[in-house]
């Protein structure tokens, strides 16, 4: 670990670590917009009473209320991959923390169909007809689901790397891990969420702009506002997070190893202030500073799952995997992958353009 | 070689096997339901945009609706449950199919992100489509579904087939292995019936439309029923490729899974039977509880077929490579020598409650090498089972565990535990007194070493295989 990552390991262990944190984060874009974006509807409810708010264009709230499933399920398909990197990356780490939380891990299956269910709910006339408080209780649920399956993943994560205290917990039975680090990174996460589902609503907000139907001409501002705030906070939060580690991590982490990526995460952080203070300044959406904001938002995303990586790879030893990791890039099927993967990616691009062929057919 | 040691949880009364018996059968179900609709949904498109059927867009839309709601949530979320599942009941056979096969679960998760991009978009947009690109959504659809199935089914039937792969460990031929294509097609088959009974239940809500017209749509549901004509071919095809001792345990050979087969041949062949003379011979009409019932067959069949399944790879996850108590086959000589919770780095969860040494060291080794099968006092519980064998005999038949039973791994311990573990099941049988007598008698540990001997440390299945072979 005396070289950037992830040039100081061994060619397969390079080669899975890349992919996994490439694959993890796609979750993560995906998962932001879910976590903040449910807390942002809860925010809404709370903004606007029950009072209707629909005659003054559209608003952030609208269209996260109606992408809100199909972001869920897009976390949930891009978890998917990482997770199976994951378990070749780190094995026992990751299987032995599943196992001693049990009950506890996997209660946020069934805590995901019903966060499902609520966003569904969300989107129908029948909630439209209840009271605000129904509604603000079925949005708070949606929320408290995703927090929680945040809080498990975080969890699980921290307890992977801590292989000292696992007999322990074995015995004591309890099904509840707790590490001084859990809140911070927990809280890092889920500040950290804000400023990117901003943008990535900003994006849609501005493609519903470009086809006609006007975004609300205070929204750009609101949602700078937010993104500022929600850029303010991650930064506080690491601060604390950064505070807690042992002084050894903290060495990997601004060292050789992950010190260029947490420098990248910061320039990202900078470009994507610039961008919001121009984009706030407008009345409507526009594509250069979301684009400038994308880049930066991308750069820091890509440079804090490096550190994140980085902070894992400085707590627990991993040299005796790297014989396993080897044995693994051994297995066939990579060229397979890599055509299938190729062929999809047409095939998905297809599917979202054959949505344009728009054509109201009166014949039935 | 390290033995890698897992905290193991207690499932008592019950035992592993169930749980993730259970839970497999909902994903199965859903997931199946998902493959099966979106054929069925090109084929009612067809009918539709060549005037063959107009109210069958009707029925589409409605019907996608709930394909969404019902198998891209649970359906979704029930496929990482069962991953997260496996990795409770065995995280030793989950590393090996990763490691084994990370590619093509990786090429299948390209079709799963095909899958939900295309659904996602006709559920949105569809309405609003011309034909083709309604047609063109559902075949990218069905496409990723159905490839999601091709590419699962290779991993899962090579765990009880793994053919080839045993010798020269490729990927492909793993993946392709002896029952591949049967269980393939069969597993194409299913998903198709359960889409068509769904269907039906389905059409019996759509109370807006008259009845002649559900009566139309319905006979061309229960069209897609007629594949199974093909089951009973298929079935025969695909027990004449497992092993002979798998084999055996559903024709008698095992009380449970006879049953469980039986279940599975019995719900398939009244709703086969139902739906090619009433509904497609007849073109009767099926109302709701009909359908419904038939639909609750068929999630029996699965039920039964899954059991059978999981049931008849005993006592391998991984045919000859990998026993279900996570012990692989090459690991049982080293673990007889050494001990095999001597290096268990966790303790007992309430060691307080045993009344000596040896009876924690019996609780170990039960937990280890017996808990995935056997609950103490529960489900197929040893206290029951050896209950009536002396305490020679308990070592006897535990030392020789492979002959008790063919779908039973081999003892993988040392004499000293095994003596341990005889101590323990006692004891429970006794009713857990506080007080109980360490045994340490050397002739009869000499006597468990010599049965141990006996037995070796090879798997019964393949001298049980030459066994079949012969009578034959
Ligand atoms: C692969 C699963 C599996 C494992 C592992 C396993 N068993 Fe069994 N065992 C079974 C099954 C299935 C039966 C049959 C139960 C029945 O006949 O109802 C059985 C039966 C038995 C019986 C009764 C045999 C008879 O002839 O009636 C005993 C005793 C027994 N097991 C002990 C053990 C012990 C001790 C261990 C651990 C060292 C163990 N088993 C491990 C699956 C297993
Ligand atoms: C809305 C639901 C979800 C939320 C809010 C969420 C949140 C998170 C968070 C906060 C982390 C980082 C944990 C940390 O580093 O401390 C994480 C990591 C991860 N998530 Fe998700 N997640 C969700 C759903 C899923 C699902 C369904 C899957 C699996 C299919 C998944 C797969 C992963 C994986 C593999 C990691 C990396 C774990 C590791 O390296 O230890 N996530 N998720």
């Amino acid at each position: 670990m005396d070289r950037t990552f992830p040039f100081g390991f061994p060619g397969a262990t390079a080669f899975y670590l890349t992919i996994y944190v490439l694959t993890l984060v796609i979750h993560v874009l995906f998962m932001n917009y879910v976590l903040a974006g449910t807390g942002y509807l809860l925010f809404c409810r709370w903004r606007d009473g029950s009072g209707s708010i629909a005659d003054r264009g559209l608003r952030a709230g609208d269209v996260l209320r109606d992408w809100m499933p199909f972001a869920l399920s897009g976390a949930i398909t891009a978890g998917v991959a990482p997770l199976l990197f994951v378990q070749i990356l780190y094995k026992e780490n990751f299987y032995t923390a599943n196992l001693l939380l049990y009950h506890r891990w996997m209660v946020i299956l069934p805590v995901l169909i019903i966060g499902f269910y609520m966003l569904y709910l969300l989107k129908t006339q029948w909630i439209e007809r209840r009271s605000a408080l129904t509604r603000g209780v079925v949005t708070l649920g949606a929320l408290f689901c995703f927090a929680f399956t945040g809080l498990s993943w975080t969890e699980n994560h921290l307890l992977s790397t801590d292989t000292a205290s696992w007999p322990g917990l074995y015995e004591s039975g309890s099904m509840v891990y707790y590490h001084r680090e859990l809140l911070p990174r927990l809280g890092m996460w889920a500040v950290g969420s804000i400023p990117t589902m901003a943008l990535l609503v900003a994006w849609q907000l501005y493609v519903l702009q470009r086809s006609g139907q006007e975004p609300n001409e205070l929204e750009p501002r609101r949602l700078a506002l937010l993104a500022v705030v929600g850029i303010a906070l991650s930064v506080g939060c690491a601060g604390l997070y950064g505070y807690q580690m042992t002084s050894e991590v903290r060495s990997h982490v601004t060292g050789v190893l992950a010190g260029p990526f947490l420098l990248a995460g910061v320039v990202g952080l900078v470009i994507q202030i610039v961008a919001w203070l121009d984009q706030g300044k407008k009345t409507r959406f526009c594509p250069r500073a979301l684009a400038a904001g994308s880049a930066g938002l991308l750069l820091t995303i890509i440079g804090m799952t490096t550190v994140r990586e980085a902070i894992r790879l400085a707590s627990i030893d991993v040299t005796p995997l790297y014989v396993r990791h080897a044995e693994s890039a051994e297995k066939g099927g990579l060229y397979v992958f890599l055509a299938f993967f190729g062929i999809n990616a047409v095939l998905v691009a297809w599917a979202i353009r054959l949505t344009r062929s728009r054509v109201v057919h009166s014949a039935d | 070689m390290d033995v890698p040691y897992y905290p193991i949880n207690d499932y008592e009364p019950l035992i592993k096997g169930l749980v993730i018996g259970g839970l497999g059968i909902t994903h199965v179900f859903l997931a199946q339901f998902a493959i099966g609709g979106g054929m069925l949904m090109c084929y009612f498109q067809w009918l539709a945009q060549t005037g063959r059927s107009p109210v069958a867009r009707q029925f589409l839309d409605g019907y996608f609706k709930i394909l969404v709601l019902i198998s891209f949530v649970v359906g979704a979320l029930t496929g990482v449950a069962m991953w997260f599942t496996t990795i409770q009941v065995s995280p030793r056979t989950i590393g090996v199919m990763v490691d084994e096969f990370h590619w093509v679960w990786a090429t299948e998760w390209t079709f799963f992100c095909l899958e939900v991009v295309a659904g996602y978009a006709f559920y949105r947009c569809g309405r609003n489509l011309p034909d083709r690109s309604r047609m063109t959504l559902l075949l990218l659809y069905t496409v990723g579904a159905w490839f999601s199935l091709f590419w699962i089914n290779g991993i899962l039937s090579w765990q009880l087939t793994p053919g080839q792969w045993g010798e020269d460990r490729s990927v492909w031929s793993g993946f392709f292995n002896p029952s591949f294509w049967p269980s393939l097609i069969f597993r194409t088959i299913t998903s198709l019936t359960i889409a068509s009974l769904a269907a039906c239940v389905v059409i019996n809500t759509m109370t807006e439309l008259r009845r002649d017209l559900r009566r139309e749509l319905i006979n061309r549901a229960a069209f897609c029923l007629s594949p199974m004509l093909l089951m009973p071919a298929l079935g025969y095809w695909y027990l004449n490729v497992i092993p002979p001792d798998s084999r055996s345990w559903v024709e008698g050979g095992s009380a449970a899974m006879t049953m469980f087969m039986g279940i599975a041949v019995a719900a398939s062949l009244l709703i086969g039977g139902y739906a090619l003379v009433g509904l497609i011979a007849q073109r009767l009409y099926i109302n709701g509880a009909t359908a419904t019932l038939l639909l609750a067959l068929a999630f029996g069949a699965t039920a039964g077929g899954e059991f059978v399944r999981e049931g008849v790879r005993k006592p391998f996850t991984v045919r000859e490579y990998l026993f279900s108590n996570s012990i692989r086959a090459d690991e049982v000589a080293l673990l007889r020598e050494q001990g095999s919770v001597t290096a268990d780095p966790f303790p007992l969860r309430n060691a307080g409650i045993y009344a000596n040494e040896q009876l924690r060291l019996g609780a170990k080794v039960y937990r280890f090498q017996c808990s995935i099968c056997h609950s103490m006092g529960g489900v197929n519980g040893l206290t029951h089972l050896a209950g009536t064998w002396t305490t020679d005999q308990k070592r006897m038949n535990i030392a020789k565990l492979q002959n008790t039973k063919p779908f039973m791994p081999p003892f993988a311990g040392n004499a000293e535990e095994l003596e341990a573990l005889v101590q323990l099941i006692e004891w429970h049988a006794a009713g857990m007194p506080r007080t109980w007598e360490t045994t340490s008698n050397a002739t009869v540990l000499a006597e468990i070493r010599q049965w141990l001997d006996e037995a070796g440390t090879e798997s019964a299945t393949r001298r049980e295989v030459a066994l079949i072979r012969e009578e034959r």
